[in-house]
């Protein structure tokens, strides 16, 4: 038999350890979740490590970003991931996302979006848009150096803001990042497999059609001599 | 000086109580003005050297009455009374009857007996020093509590008898519907 | 006339004082508790203005804190009440200042003709106590209802069935305190546990532990926050408040939580009775507030540990468990203070309490079962 309320007791135990150990057990007083934080004045300007990477802990999740796969200093446009399909900003439950779709010259959607806009002061870090993205393209970023004299512009996020590339998402997160590029990649070999598949499939029909079609006119060739040769579809 | 100036005060705001939660339109403004006036009520009790009865005051009709009122009034439609018809003739008629009747009730025994009609509230606190100075040495609760368990003991057992009743009844009346067979709930 | 006055202030403004500077001391020490329950620092670095110095373990923060409420824009909802958005954050803290001074709080330079015009030596303290208190339900009320909010409605509307309910457990354990001394009044109660504090006899320790479960709920405490569920009701009553208001209706919370704890150490945990008190007086408001803030800590400490309960859970909780049991401990208590024998009480009070607490625990439990939902199918 349970003794009366002895759940609430051992709960309470395993709080007050956790209280009592973070002051006093050196395994744990080293692994708080909270990290210093690296002050401007503490350290020369060019010295300061980069805030994202470096002070908060690879689980923070605070606003989204978009993904390009460029190196170092290429256009990020030139290898955007997003394709502007407009998923995430129907999906986004306070609708703090705006994307207007890129036309070329001639009128014709060229896959890419010419604005994205997320509103951080609406935003509430919920993940939505990170799930329904098919294309890997928006994942959440930790920045927390967000503060801005600016209330309206200043918190409201421009496309060339958001573009990260994936490099520094390996740095953030780099097992969700590792995980994400091992499934695209795993993706990207089943797609090509079953793409090689139903060509070769395609192939073999095509040989079959056309040897078919040789034994056909071989076949025949006395009936109608004027026929023309089947060609293979 | 004192206790005249804060007896007026606290008359004032009882009686301005009292007017506003009458004549307030908006139900839950009437019932903390309603409210106001019991406090008044109660600091006058205190001027009464009843402290056990100021303390009861408070407890009971702001504290359980007084929310009791504001639930009530919250079940209810038309809280903000803006759109309720005005009283008729007939309406303020029987009011102003009830507005007259009930004192004349209560303060007539008083009026026709002498000796309670000079206990108005300044002659005690003034006229009694003794129990002035004594205020919170006086064991009013003790004596309270004598008197209730011995003079009054059967009416009090009555009345609990009866508030007993009552919490029953209400208990009953507001019960859960049966379930059934299945566990789940039959719709009311 | 002039010095009765003089007394009354030397009496309650140090109370006021004190107990409105340890709010902020108790704002730091929650969020450091919580903090570190939960594996992380907390507040650690404020700022000393025009320094560069910052090591200051957060006790600034509540500085920091006050002084962002001070400067906050003031924001009335529109279609709010005005008045009484206005008056209920005032109601909510003059209440909670008001009970302070009821607690037998011996200031060190108290003399007798002071202690005998002190609140607590009234003959109803405690009674003033519970109807002081019982107006914080008001404040709670008129909040909820003046902001024209739905979800401050819903609020007011938990905090006022939430504290009505547990009203009756919290007086009713108080009663058995009254019955063993025989007064309501503080000090004589204070008095009375010079010796042998009542948290060490059988039905104190059963009256203490359902005092202070009804006293979290009073105060809308974790696991009891229904009225303010974040979670729920973003931030039940006091969600349309901003700047000050909110700051007032902060301190107020604070405050009766100061008030309902330092009742408890009066009636259990014999007031300012201690060690060396006998020798040196001033201890006296030293071990009290000690006592209070060793309470304070377990309710942080509850708070950073369980979950919060449902609706329906908290009222069966109160009427079904606390309520009954609270009723049988007077029972208990009279039979046991007429026995008087520590041998031969303890053990049959143990037996007959948690008997009973266990009994009535199954009769909550016979109805739980598989859930159903009528439309989540």
């Amino acid at each position: 038999m349970k003794l009366l309320g002895s759940g609430i007791f051992k709960g309470m135990a395993v709080t007050l350890e956790n209280f009592v150990r973070s002051y006093f057990d050196r395994d744990r007083k080293h692994h708080l979740f909270t990290k210093e934080y690296a002050w401007k004045s503490d350290a020369p300007a060019d010295q300061l490590p980069a805030r994202a990477d470096t002070t908060v802990t690879t689980r923070s999740r605070n606003f989204p970003m978009l993904l390009h796969d460029g190196k170092g200093s290429e256009d990020p446009m030139a290898s955007i991931r997003c394709v502007a399909c407009q998923i995430c900003e129907r999906e986004c439950p306070p609708q703090c996302i705006f994307i207007e779709k890129e036309y070329d010259a001639n009128g014709k959607f060229v896959k890419r979006p010419v604005i994205f806009d997320i509103d951080i002061s609406v935003c509430m870090s919920c993940q939505i848009c990170v799930e329904v993205c098919p294309f890997d393209a928006i994942v959440m970023n930790s920045e927390f150096e967000l503060s801005n004299n600016d209330r309206f512009n200043g918190l409201l996020v421009r496309r060339d803001a958001l573009l990260k590339s994936n490099d520094y998402y390996h740095r953030i997160h780099p097992e969700e990042a590792q995980e994400r590029d091992d499934r695209m990649a795993r993706e990207k070999a089943e797609k090509e497999a079953k793409q090689a598949a139903a060509d070769a499939a395609k192939k073999k029909a095509a040989e079959l059609a056309a040897e078919k079609a040789a034994e056909l006119a071989a076949a025949k060739p006395k009936v109608d001599p004027a026929a023309p040769t089947a060609t293979p579809q | 000086m004192i206790e005249q100036v804060a007896f007026y005060i606290l008359s004032a705001v009882a009686v301005l109580g009292a007017l506003l939660a009458v004549s307030r339109r908006n139900l839950v403004h009437g019932v903390f003005a309603l409210l106001l006036f019991f406090a008044a009520l109660s600091g006058l009790f205190v001027m009464l050297l009843a402290d056990y009865v100021a303390a009861v005051q408070v407890l009971v009709y702001i504290g359980a009455v007084g929310i009791l009122l504001l639930f009530t009034i919250m079940l209810t439609e038309h809280v903000t009374g803006d759109d309720l018809r005005r009283l008729g003739v007939r309406g303020w008629f029987w009011g102003l009857l009830l507005a007259v009747a009930v004192p004349a009730v209560l303060i007539l025994p008083a009026v026709l007996n002498e000796k309670s009609a000079k206990a108005a509230p300044i002659v005690v606190a003034q006229g009694n020093p003794a129990l002035a100075n004594n205020a919170t040495q006086a064991n009013t609760v003790k004596a309270l509590g004598k008197v209730l368990m011995e003079k009054y003991v059967v009416p009090l057992e009555v009345l609990a008898l009866l508030l007993t009743a009552a919490l029953i009844g209400a208990v009953a009346v507001a019960h859960a519907p049966e379930k059934d067979a299945s566990g789940k709930d039959t719709p009311a | 006339m002039i010095d009765t006055l003089i007394h009354i202030l030397a009496l309650t403004a140090p109370v006021a004082m004190i107990f409105a500077s340890l709010f902020a001391f108790t704002t730091w020490l929650e969020r450091k508790i919580l903090a570190r329950i939960q594996n992380r620092i907390g507040p650690n670095y404020i700022n000393i203005p025009f320094t560069k110095f910052r090591k200051t373990f957060g006790l600034l923060q509540p500085a920091a804190d006050g002084f962002k409420m001070l400067v906050k824009e003031d924001i009335v909802p529109h279609g709010a009440d005005r008045f009484l958005h206005l008056l209920a954050p005032i109601l909510a803290l003059v209440p909670a200042m008001m009970v302070l001074c009821l607690l037998p709080f011996d200031l060190p330079f108290a003399n007798e003709s002071m202690k005998r015009i002190h609140a607590a030596a009234l003959d109803n303290a405690v009674l003033l106590f519970f109807g002081i208190t019982s107006i914080n339900t008001l404040a709670v009320f008129m909040a909820g209802w003046a902001s024209r909010n739905k979800y401050s409605l819903l609020g007011g509307m938990r905090a006022v069935a939430q504290m009505v309910s547990y009203e009756i457990p919290l007086v009713l354990s108080a009663a058995v305190v009254i019955m063993a001394v025989g007064s309501l009044s503080a000090q004589k109660i204070v008095a009375a546990q010079s010796t042998h504090w009542f948290i060490f006899t059988p039905w104190g320790l059963a009256a203490f532990f359902i005092f202070f479960i009804a006293s979290l709920a009073e105060t809308n405490r974790s696991p009891f926050d229904l009225p303010e569920a974040e979670s729920e009701i973003i931030a039940g009553y006091f969600t349309e408040y901003s700047g000050f208001k909110f700051a007032l209706f902060f301190l107020g919370e604070y405050l009766s939580i100061f008030a309902i704890n330092g009742l408890a150490v009066t009636l259990f945990f014999g007031g300012g009775n201690g060690p060396w008190v006998q020798a040196h007086p001033w201890l006296s408001c030293v071990w009290f507030l000690a006592k209070i803030f060793g309470l304070i800590f377990i309710i942080i400490w509850l708070r950073g540990t369980v979950p919060r309960l449902r609706v329906d859970q908290l009222m069966a909780f109160a009427w079904k468990f606390l309520m009954p049991l609270s009723i049988l401990n007077l029972f208990v208590a009279a039979v046991a203070l007429k026995v008087q024998q520590p041998w031969l009480t303890w053990p049959l009070c143990a037996l007959v309490l948690y008997a009973a607490a266990h009994g009535l625990s199954r009769l909550q439990q016979k109805n739980v079962g598989p859930r159903t939902y009528q439309y989540a199918e």
